[in-house]
């Protein structure tokens, strides 16, 4: 036989592609793989960042007490440009790897709005961190909640500053925005049925440059506690300047802004005596502690909710498929929907069905810049 | 009484802050009857610039100061070269989108290097502010208030009394007759550029500590302040000056009266107002003379 040099050319591309695909062939069943869409680019590459890093440490720690369904658990990720086209396709093409068997969405709600038809489409469970109450009454069940949703934080606080500071005139102040609105109606609700609807409610723009009217306003109300739904840092540092600058000390309990770290550098001792509600709180539980300890360690920067979302989300999926013993999209939903009792990082998780985990927030204090654990306080329903 | 001497003083004092960027939009304007719509930016650059010399490099306030008006006054250099001056002979669309393309090109540059995080510059007082019986007047604002008051007499004998002033006004009025009188026209709209490019950067510098530094400070304060000078009197320096003030206390009183999430809302009710009744502004004279 005469080789020629096509045959001889054709020989040896084969012979060096083979082990390569013959690796890659075994390396298709060798690991489980976790999908991750995280702004790795845009205003968010930040905090994308630390999500990364809670779910790597998650990961880590999955694969060192046995991994997933007895492998190695793998992490893939793609950038969702931190915007909502951006997430679709990020989305996409993580859906498109068939032995992906569970995803990380977004904390931005807005972003999970945009995601969740595909995700219904794919019929494969996707933890989130985005906190609108809609996202897991709206009819898709794959969608899985590990923060608390917005309706738990108007309740907390309304609860800690009426029950616990023991104050019932009320000023409501909240963004114009989806998000600020919603928080203010829940607050004014929960208020209402604690019997002591506010004396003000008032709503603001957002990148409003002077706050002053806002200020005299609460002033001229005779509010003795003040509740606040801030969408932007920027705003909430104007405001809080402004509040203290024209004399009104009356107590105030925040959204999670409130204590963002952001918001802390803007507004400085304005802020300080503050309370904020907070889903991941260091000092809240022993889980928390631990998962704090070992960001520090690994980040070298403070935790925050940015990363202990993801490090639960990762570890509840792992958890779950080991429970179901199986990577099938139905079964996992199942395992998911039935834990109880899970101590995680953000706090302890009882999935209901509808796919929220927690149904609490922490209240922390500004003590002069420093953020500590008060209280959590837990609904039932 | 007291409410309103109070809102009276933010309103002025924010008024004062749309005055300042509105005079950069008219200068620019009156040169080269273009309207920059990077105005904004330039205030938002000048307060970036004091964050990295004042806060991450720890230079003394004055000192930063002066090198982010140096920094300003080059970066009317180099937009006066690269946004104006290749599209002279142009009509005024194409530069004003030029000058859109260079507000997206400074913001996203800005952006890229320091991130969306809003960053905190302190100002020229140890002292945020003196209590005046019942008003609390803010010390930045204050100053605000004095630097626009010193803006306007020194536009005002520059612009009138010193013979470069007179070059200016003689190329804006009729660049062909400045032309002719020996006046070297690209000269005198490059100084115009950096006179605007430096006030814009002053309201920025000046606006930083009761605002914050952040991207979109700039734009924000320069819709107002595009608002202002159609309400002033387009091209008319005390126009611009008015209609900031004006455009300040309105909108703070409409905020405590009326409504506060509509405060923007009553700027440009007042804007459209003056586009139907009085498209040339409080001061328009000048303008329908110069059509």
């Amino acid at each position: 036989m005469k080789l020629t040099r096509r045959d001889f050319a054709a020989g040896v591309v084969a012979g060096l592609a083979a082990p390569h695909i013959i690796t890659s062939a075994r390396a298709q069943g060798a690991t489980i793989k976790i999908g991750m869409c995280a702004p790795v680019t845009g205003p968010a590459a930040e905090s994308g960042r630390y999500a990364i890093q809670g779910a790597k440490l998650a990961l880590e720690a999955v694969n060192k007490a046995g991994g997933i369904l007895g492998k190695q658990a793998e992490l893939i990720i793609e950038d969702d440009q931190t915007t909502n086209p951006g997430i679709v396709l990020a989305f996409s093409k993580l859906a498109a790897q068939s032995d992906i068997v569970g995803f990380l969405g977004s904390i931005r709600s807005t972003q999970v709005h945009a995601m969740a038809p595909d995700v219904l489409k794919l019929g494969k469970p996707v933890m989130i961190g985005g906190t609108d109450p809609n996202l897991t009454h709206m009819g898709n069940q794959w969608l899985f909640r590990f923060r608390p949703n917005d309706s738990y934080s108007g309740r907390v606080i309304a609860e800690y500053g009426v029950n616990t500071l023991g104050k019932k005139k009320w000023a409501v102040l909240h963004s114009t925005d989806a998000f600020g609105t919603a928080g203010g109606k829940a607050l004014t609700a929960a208020l209402e049925k604690l019997g002591c609807a506010p004396v003000l409610d008032q709503g603001y723009a957002n990148q409003s440059q002077d706050f002053t009217p806002v200020v005299l306003a609460i002033k001229q109300s005779g509010a003795d506690i003040l509740g606040s739904y801030f969408t932007f840092e920027n705003d909430l540092g104007i405001f809080a300047r402004q509040l203290r600058q024209l004399g009104v000390n009356i107590p105030w309990v925040g959204s999670p802004s409130i204590v963002n770290i952001t918001a802390l550098k803007l507004a400085g001792p304005a802020l300080y005596n503050t309370y904020g509600v907070a889903d991941y709180a260091e000092d809240s539980s022993e889980a928390s502690k631990a998962f704090g300890k070992l960001y520090r360690d690994a980040v070298k920067v403070a935790p925050d909710n940015q990363s202990s979302w993801p490090y639960d989300a990762v570890t509840v999926l792992a958890a779950a498929i080991n429970k179901a013993g199986s990577t099938e999209p139905a079964k996992i939903r199942e395992a998911i929907l039935s834990i109880k009792k899970f101590p995680g990082a953000e706090g302890e998780y009882n999935f209901d069905q509808n796919g929220d985990g927690l149904h609490g927030y922490n209240i922390v204090k500004n003590d002069k810049g420093n953020i500590v654990f008060d209280k959590h306080i837990e609904f039932n329903d | 009484m007291d409410l309103v001497l109070q809102l009276l003083f933010t309103g002025i004092g924010i008024g004062a802050v749309y005055a300042l960027v509105a005079l950069g939009f008219v200068l620019i304007f009156r040169a080269t009857n273009v309207v920059n719509f990077a105005q904004g930016e330039f205030s938002m650059v000048a307060a970036y610039l004091m964050v990295v010399f004042a806060v991450d490099h720890g230079w003394p306030y004055w000192l930063s100061f002066l090198i982010a008006l140096g920094g300003m006054a080059l970066l009317g250099v180099i937009f006066n070269l690269g946004v104006y001056y290749p599209l002279r002979h142009r009509t005024f669309l194409p530069v004003i989108i030029a000058t859109i393309g260079a507000s997206i090109l400074l913001s996203n540059s800005v952006l890229a290097i320091y991130g969306p995080q809003p960053q905190v510059l302190q100002g020229w007082f140890e002292t945020p502010g003196i209590q005046l019986g019942p008003v609390y007047l803010d010390s930045q604002y204050l100053l605000i208030i004095a630097v626009t008051i010193a803006l306007v007499i020194f536009n005002y004998w520059f612009f009138e009394k010193t013979l470069l002033g007179k070059k200016l006004q003689a190329t804006s009025q009729d660049k062909e007759m400045a032309s002719l009188l020996g006046i070297s026209v690209s000269t005198m709209i490059m100084i115009t550029f950096i006179y605007s490019a430096v006030l814009g950067g002053l309201a920025g510098i000046l606006v930083a500590p009761v605002l914050f530094v952040s991207i979109q400070m700039g734009s924000t304060i320069a819709l107002k302040a595009f608002a202002a000078t159609i309400i002033g009197g387009f091209g008319d320096v005390a126009g611009a000056i008015i209609g900031g003030l004006a455009l300040g206390v309105i909108e703070t009183f409409g905020a405590a009266y009326i409504s506060v999430p509509y405060k923007d809302g009553f700027a440009f009710l007042v804007l459209v107002a003056f586009l139907i009744f009085r498209p040339q502004g409080i001061f328009g004279e000048r303008v329908a003379e110069k059509a």
